[in-house]
């Protein structure tokens, strides 16, 4: 009973724990008690939600490591890693820029070898019709760039590489 | 009268096309390529044929294909939407060619006013104000020359382009070369043809956009303004008729302009008359959109019309459905651009897949969709995946009515701008109508997402969790019933 869920919402990360089932189901967050029922629409992912007596309009759809939910008026997408998928991740790390989606590159910005700061433009690539800069994600030297100008890629290529934080 | 069509496009426009010539009686024609094949507008029509090409969009770009399709067919009529065909003056030929009815105006008005500087030279020609600019016509140094001479900030365009692209504004003389030179190589990239202008930039100018109707011997009607003054990347996302403010004088010069180029160019059919209006009430021609334009239903709404209705009649040599006075404005109205992409991150395009879908109802609201539960959302076409326009007795109860309709519009399994586009028009300033271009920019930090205190984001990840097996089982000894699991599961 005492297992906890972790949940991440916009890179922070929430503790979720049962601390009872009946009579109604009573879910900890952060240290914090609610008391929760749910009651299906019969439309299949929609439910009303009520929390400590609140009514909430739900509907969810899980993808993965992601649910992504509107909650009353409003769209939220909300990453839970099952354990084994957590371990994979820990192993990996964040080195590795890969591409979103899908496009050819228009130019590159950034050679190995390069100091580049969060934020900084690496290369930009054109996408859906759009020009789009790709940025660094930390800071960080430049290992390797697995692209060239012109090239088209798909989604999840592997464009630039950092060497490994220390 | 036509008695059938194709409608040579896809996603919400061939839809909304479709619906209309359906409603009419025509006999109705899709094309679709492979990666569409099960798109809405497919199983909207009478007969879908497929159109084939490697990649998905070359196929709605295929002329000849497009052509073949309606003669196999027996269409006796091509609607070209939006995008893709619909303002190349080739096609059109090539249609009438083919003993087609092209629903649309004449292929040398499309050719004339798909390049914008013989447009502004007809502009001129017709008495239309337009800002003072610089052609390249001789060398690239006459063209910096004469640019700087307008005075800063300048607009660089591609002048075969549109949509924003090969678009760059100068605010340095130290700039003007180099951008310049971006300009040309990305409009020769775009649309083949390397020509750039320069005009003045209006600071905090508005979009003013005048629909018009010609039945091809000179008579034009408009039907009034819109304004497209919020947008991202030069790209509309929220519209609006009649313009949020705008005094009636300046509104029936405004108006009477976009006649006068219509009717010089004995404009058939539907088409737009696009103006930047300056904060001091000075108005420039911009250009002319030889088509039926995305935001087209907010002028329906507040007019009372079917414009596509209207260009079908027209096509079928009708004549015009009406006469100025019979057309008049009642309440507002508000179109949302619900696009793929995440605001947050610079507006970049989003794919995935439509896990969840649901339209939002209730009087006044208005979804021009044009993809089903389930589809995937890929990098191959536009990002823009439907529209929401409401409709009020005035300017608040429509603003009112899409914050509420954005809110119950539920779209899941991708990145999306409904939530930002609530905000953008419940924003004050929108509110207020203090529109310009730049609005987006403007209020960039008042239009980022809410900051949930604790208690909201617990909701936010219990109704996240409740979606999660393994969290499920342990809170109620058993899985989520299928019956309320929904799409997740296929």
């Amino acid at each position: 009973m005492s297992t906890s869920f972790p949940f991440t919402l916009d890179g922070q990360t929430h503790s979720l724990t049962i601390r009872a089932r009946r009579p109604a189901l009573v879910v900890e967050v952060d240290g914090r008690c609610y008391t929760v029922s749910e009651d299906a629409s019969g439309v299949p992912g929609e439910s009303t939600l009520l929390i400590d007596g609140r009514p909430h309009r739900v509907a969810r759809t899980r993808e993965s490591d992601r649910v992504h939910v509107k909650l009353d008026r409003t769209t939220w997408s909300v990453a839970y890693e099952d354990p084994v998928t957590a371990a994979q991740h820990d192993a990996g790390g964040d080195d590795v820029l890969r591409a979103d989606m899908p496009g050819v590159v228009v130019s590159l910005n950034a050679a190995p070898g390069a100091a580049v700061a969060s934020g900084d433009v690496l290369l930009v690539i054109e996408s859906m019709k759009m020009q789009i800069n790709v940025v660094a994600h930390r800071d960080g030297t430049v290992e390797n760039v697995h692209v060239e100008v012109n090239q088209s890629f798909d989604k999840g290529t592997e464009l630039v590489s950092l060497h490994p934080s220390t | 009268m036509l008695d059938s069509i194709l409608v040579a496009n896809r996603g919400e426009i061939a839809c909304r096309v479709l619906r209309t010539a359906r409603a009419m009686g025509l006999r109705t024609v899709a094309v679709y390529h492979h990666a569409d094949r099960g798109a809405p507008h497919v199983s909207l029509a009478d007969s879908a044929l497929e159109l084939h090409a490697e990649v998905p969009t070359a196929a709605y770009l295929d002329a000849a294909q497009i052509i073949a399709a309606a003669e196999r067919s027996g269409a006796a009529s091509v609607h070209p939407g939006y995008g893709f065909l619909a303002e190349n003056g080739d096609f059109a030929a090539a249609v009438e060619a083919a003993g087609l009815v092209f629903i649309g105006p004449q292929p040398e008005v499309i050719r004339l006013m798909g390049d914008k500087v013989h447009a502004r030279a007809f502009a001129a020609e017709a008495g239309v104000p337009l800002a003072p600019s610089a052609l390249m016509e001789e060398s690239f140094e006459a063209f910096l020359d004469a640019a700087a001479g307008i005075g800063l900030p300048l607009l660089i365009k591609a002048a075969a382009g549109g949509g924003g692209k090969g678009m760059s504004i100068v605010h340095d003389a130290a700039d003007l070369e180099a951008r310049a030179r971006t300009a040309m190589s990305e409009a020769e990239r775009y649309f083949a043809d390397g020509r750039v202008y320069a005009e003045r930039y209006v600071e905090q100018p508005r979009h003013i956009e005048v629909q018009v109707l010609g039945d091809g011997r000179g008579n034009v009607v408009h039907l009034f303004e819109r304004e497209c003054s919020v947008q991202r990347r030069f790209q509309k996302i929220v519209e609006e008729a009649p313009a949020a403010t705008l005094p009636a004088e300046l509104r029936a010069r405004i108006c009477e302009a976009a006649v006068k180029l219509a009717t010089r160019a004995n404009y058939r059919n539907a088409g737009t008359v696009e103006f930047i209006l300056a904060p001091d009430g000075e108005f420039y021609f911009l250009e002319m959109n030889t088509r039926l334009q995305v935001e087209h239903p907010v002028t329906e709404m507040i007019c009372g019309v079917d414009l596509v209705e209207a260009q079908l009649r027209l096509a079928g040599g009708e004549g015009l459905p009406w006469t100025q006075d019979a057309i008049s404005v009642t309440g507002h109205a508000i179109e949302c651009r619900v696009c793929c992409e995440d605001p947050a991150r610079d507006f970049l395009p989003a794919t995935g897949r439509a896990r969840v879908l649901r339209e939002p109802h209730g009087p006044g609201v208005r979804f021009d969709g044009g993809i089903r539960e389930g589809q995937p959302i890929t990098a191959a076409f536009d990002s823009m995946i439907g529209k929401l326009v409401c409709r009020g007795d005035d300017r608040t109860q429509a603003i009112d009515r899409a914050v509420a309709a954005l809110g119950e519009l539920t779209l899941l399994g991708v990145d999306h701008n409904i939530d930002y586009l609530a905000r953008v028009i419940d924003h004050p300033a929108f509110r207020a109508g203090a529109l310009h271009t730049g609005f987006v920019t403007e209020h960039a930090d008042t239009l980022g997402a809410p900051v949930l205190d604790a208690d909201a984001r617990a909701a936010v990840v219990i109704a996240a969790a409740l979606g999660v097996d393994d969290f499920r089982r342990l809170a109620y000894d058993i899985p989520e019933p299928y019956a309320s699991i929904g799409g997740w599961r296929n």
